[in-house]
């Protein structure tokens, strides 16, 4: 009867509370619904014919032969979308893409046209009866050659433009030029510095590759003119607001429904053409089109992420004090200008790459530019550019170390902002809500023994016998995610804030709506915590919903470690509307002044007479029974969250290798992540998301790559190349955290997912190449995989 | 993709048997497994087809020839092959064949090639494309063996001449199209091979 205050706290399961995911009872019985489980009656199957060359003219396209085959009902083409408007689409960044090649194919594995039949296997086989006569044009694989004056134009729809989205043109492979912070007060600071460091680091091109490959099905009614699309989507209400302009169809006519999504990291952000497709198909044929893409279609032709070709200096002081930082970046956006950034940032929030460093000048300066590889850039595991960013800050700092010969962790420990500068203004104009970076280094450095693993690898280096070479990696970043307040972000005009409905029921259990929608990040579990914790309801007994844009409330969606920065605030603020009300109720049925009440876990008592108490559970009955007189029943809120800044999640990463003299293999002996994402909800799932992130952040350092030769063929574009790390591969994690709360959220929370990708990329690189800095190497490009390490051993005579 | 391929096949012939195939496009595109000549437009420009079959993917290129040169005196021919399947995947191959005359009577054929493959083909990387062309060259060099001897064989048999052991036989039918069970196999046992070859 009595459950004392710390019984009653946890029986809510609020934050701070390892509680289970509530996702994975359904997940691990194989009752989860992807958007391949989706199965309506009279439906129908599309596939893609797509180009096996990177840059051609069109010269015919012959359907006939694929229509001859009993089964396929429909081969669409350029030609037949452009009385609708519909072969070209807007992207993201302000560019158009083509839904289906038009006159020219401009990528390897770009969408040509597509093949509606009655069943899967028929529309393959109508895929290979479509002929198509190319003629060959020469390919542009490289940024660079792209830039030359006599290299050949290959947007030719945009020729003569030079004006862009971001800007002037000045160059017809040319997209845009975006630069901030001061570019005088940097190169002053240059021009009399003591110390110059400069390197030229290439972040090569990756991609997400989620294990549910992309795919909708598209279902128009064509009776009562509606638009149902069940879709892999990280925002289907972007997605809905975009399918109602291009289709002219109302936005309320218009539904689209994210499922259970298998994974996402930015993949799913842009809308493809065969979403564009699948949905045509469905209002010209009446009937539901599914389309699923394989996983070599996936890798080849959605938006792959980086392709960054930087050039970093930093001008230092004698004693390794920064003074200024500078980048210069050739970006590859590939054919189609559809990166996924905030409109207004073509760069996303690359400025960040100052770093958790004190800097007192900086500038940076992007330039996008096509060529003929898939369209992309989007944010793989971060916020928009910022896995770059801090690759190219982390990397200098350590070639400025080497430069100085001064510790990697001292160096850091100079420039640091020091915890009683925040809120710290960047060089960049980046408002830092909070750290404490000395706090969390030194966490690290006694909980590795860095002064023992320092000795341990000069003693290493001084023995010629010994078998493998050791190599220790620092990295100490700062993330921007949360994106983000209105007056800067927004997606194709519409503000990144984010939303959430709360509606208590009579008996006192809840649900939650939302504009985001969870790919694995297990909002349904993390969310209900939240309102448990400002509530007084246990989190069993709420429910969260979201990706039906049906029911949910406007939001855009999750990506860029957003949903608990904007979203999980607009669930706090929307929590405490209710709360206020309910405060009201309980005033009223205890017949005291609300002034007279405190909030204790889950009830109103009145102050100085605890016995006097209304749990909440008794205030949504009254709420839906007998509110004070001129109340409106009920008990629910909704709030749009427009947030008054980015959070700024930080940590610190250290990795110690050892890489065989023999076979260039590297090993990884130890990785210690320290992460403070501000207040945590759900330990077990940050520890979790740490555990993903690092992981892809190894992927990425160590193996994946999406390359091309110099025809644009794609190189390895399944999974027998590309590199999925399972856990034969991956190693061991050890994680760590501190708590600095984020002055502005209202809960305090920062985001986490991202920060393990984001950070842990830069520490591979810094211990492989802290191996071999003895010997004055200062860079080495990933993928770092044991033939490149190998060779890298045999430059040096090494190589056993 | 690009592939560039040096190659010395031991033909156990006489040089100028191997000369009559090799300077006889139709008979000598036929030693290709999976090509033919299907049309001759004048002595330099040929239509022909190739039929190629690897794992998932396959491929009915179509294409012209075109003979660049015709040496007697070196017994050398240089020509240009170019080539689209429906599909749209594309092929060239620049090909200089030389013959030369061995010690013993028989015949190195000495080729040398610059292929560029576009389409699925190329996407397999580097590795998969440079294996396949050397089965392909090597069931191509087989062929030609078979069909020189059939002309003139050689007085003498060469131990790891390009001669299959049933040409001693008679004339066995020439390998005719590209087998891609074949061709795994062929990859497998050369990989075995690669990885013990040293220590035997």
């Amino acid at each position: 009867m009595t459950a004392t205050v710390s019984e009653r706290k946890s029986a809510l399961m609020g934050m701070g509370d390892s509680r289970l995911r509530k996702e994975d009872t359904r997940f691990i019985q194989g009752k989860g619904n992807y958007v391949d489980d989706i199965k309506l009656p009279g439906m129908v199957f599309m596939d893609i014919v797509r180009s096996p060359l990177a840059h051609a003219r069109i010269k015919k396209i012959n359907k006939e032969k694929a229509l001859a085959i009993p089964g396929v009902l429909a081969v669409l083409t350029a030609d037949d979308l452009k009385p609708l408007k519909l072969h070209w689409m807007p992207t993201l960044a302000g560019d158009v893409a083509a839904v289906l090649a038009d006159q020219k194919v401009h990528f390897q594995m770009q969408e040509v046209a597509v093949v509606i039949a009655t069943d899967r296997y028929i529309a393959a086989d109508g895929v290979e009866a479509v002929e198509v006569e190319y003629e060959e044009l020469t390919a542009v694989v490289d940024p660079f050659e792209a830039l030359k004056p006599n290299a050949p134009v290959l947007r030719e729809d945009l020729a003569g433009k030079t004006e862009g989205a971001h800007g002037k043109r000045h160059h017809h492979n040319h997209i845009f030029t975006w630069d901030a912070g001061d570019k005088a007060a940097t190169d002053k600071a240059f021009d009399s510095a003591q110390v110059k460091v400069k390197e030229q680091i290439f972040y090569p091109r990756v991609h997400p590759c989620p294990l549910e490959t992309c795919g909708c099905v598209a279902s128009f009614d064509p009776v009562r003119g509606e638009l149902t699309t069940y879709i892999t989507s990280q925002a289907p209400h972007i997605v809905r607001t975009v399918v109602s302009m291009l289709s002219g169809i109302p936005e309320s006519k218009v539904r689209i429904v994210s499922p259970d999504i298998g994974g996402g990291f930015g993949n799913k952000v842009p809308v493809y053409p065969g979403y564009v497709c699948a949905i045509v198909a469905s209002i010209v044929l009446g009937r539901p089109v599914k389309w699923i893409e394989d996983r070599v279609e996936n890798l080849s032709s959605t938006g792959f992420a980086r392709d960054y070709h930087m050039t970093g200096e930093i001008a230092s002081t004698q004693d390794g004090k920064i003074q200024a930082l500078r980048v210069n970046v050739i970006a590859d956006h590939g054919a189609f200008d559809a990166c996924a950034d905030p409109t207004k940032f073509p760069a996303g929030m690359f400025h960040i790459c100052s770093g958790s460093y004190d800097i007192p000048a900086a500038y940076c300066n992007v330039q996008g530019v096509y060529t003929n590889k898939a369209p992309g850039g989007v944010a793989y595991r971060c916020s928009f550019r910022v896995t770059e960013a801090v690759y190219i800050v982390e990397r200098m700092v350590d070639i400025l170390a080497q430069k100085l010969n001064m510790d990697k962790a001292e160096i850091r420990r100079k420039n640091f902002i020091r915890k009683d500068q925040f809120p710290y203004k960047s060089a960049f104009g980046f408002e830092f809500d909070s750290g404490d970076h000395h706090t969390a280094l030194d966490k690290v450095l006694n909980a590795v023994d860095y002064k023992g693993l320092r000795a341990e690898q000069a003693k290493k280096r001084a023995d010629p016998n010994s078998p493998t070479l050791m190599g220790i990696g620092l990295v100490t970043f700062t993330e921007v995610v949360g994106a983000g307040p209105t007056k800067m972000c927004d997606i194709l005009g519409v503000g990144m804030f984010d939303s959430c409905e709360i509606r208590v029921h009579p008996t006192g259990s809840a649900i939650a709506r939302m504009g985001t929608i969870s790919q694995g990040q297990g909002h349904q579990t993390t969310y209900a915590q939240i309102i448990a914790t400002e509530l007084g309801i246990s989190s069993e007994i709420i429910q969260v919903e979201e990706g039906d844009t049906s029911t949910a409330p406007y939001g855009l969606g999750t990506y860029g470690s957003r949903s608990t920065p904007v979203a999980g605030a607009a669930i706090a603020m929307a929590a405490r509307k209710i709360h206020a009300k309910a405060k009201k109720i309980a005033a009223h049925l205890l017949e005291v002044g609300e002034n007279d009440l405190e909030w204790e876990i889950d009830s109103f008592k009145v102050k100085g007479n605890p016995s006097k108490t209304k749990s909440m559970t008794e205030i949504a009955w009254a709420a839906y029974n007998k509110p004070p007189a001129g109340m409106e029943p009920g008990l629910e809120a909704v709030h749009y969250y427009d947030p008054p800044n980015f959070t700024f999640p930080f940590g610190i990463y250290l990795c110690v290798v050892d890489i065989d003299k023999g076979t260039g293999e590297t090993k990884i002996r130890r990785f210690y992540a320290l992460d403070d994402c501000g207040t945590r909800i759900n330990p077990m799932i940050i520890e979790g998301q740490i555990h993903g992130g690092l992981t892809e952040g190894y992927a990425v350092a160590m193996g994946q790559l999406l390359s091309f030769d110099k025809q644009g063929n794609i190189q390895g574009n399944s999974l027998m190349d590309y590199f999925l790390p399972t856990a034969v591969e991956t190693p061991k994690w050890e994680t760590d955290f501190t708590v600095t709360p984020s002055p502005h959220h209202p809960i305090g929370a920062k985001g986490v997912a991202e920060s393990p990708h984001v950070g842990s990329i830069p520490t591979f690189t810094s211990a492989v190449v802290d191996a071999f800095a003895h010997l004055g190497v200062t860079h080495m490009e990933m993928p770092h995989t044991a033939y490149k390490v190998w060779k890298q051993l045999k430059s040096h005579g090494l190589a056993k | 993709m690009q592939v560039t391929l040096d190659k010395t096949y031991p033909i156990a012939a006489a040089p100028d048997a191997c000369w009559k195939i090799l300077s006889d496009i139709p008979n000598m595109a036929s030693c290709m497994p999976g090509a033919e000549i299907t049309e001759k437009i004048d002595g330099q420009n040929y239509k022909g087809t190739v039929k190629v079959k690897v794992g998932p993917a396959t491929a009915a290129f179509g294409g012209d020839i075109q003979v660049l040169e015709i040496n007697p005196q070196q017994r050398t021919i240089k020509m240009l092959g170019k080539g689209a399947d429906k599909s749209g995947s594309t092929a060239s191959m620049e090909l200089t064949a030389s013959l030369v005359a061995a010690d013993d009577g028989t015949t190195n054929l000495v080729g040398k090639s610059d292929v560029i493959v576009n389409g699925k083909f190329a996407q397999f990387g580097g590795r998969m494309m440079n294996s396949v062309s050397d089965m392909i060259l090597a069931q191509f060099a087989s062929n030609f063996a078979i069909k020189a001897q059939a002309i003139a064989p050689a007085d003498t048999q060469v131990a790891g001449s390009a001669t299959p052991s049933a040409s001693q036989s008679g004339a066995p039918a020439p390998v005719t199209e590209l087998n891609a069970f074949k061709i795994l196999w062929m990859l497998i046992t050369n990989f075995f091979k690669g990885i013990f070859g040293k220590q035997s």
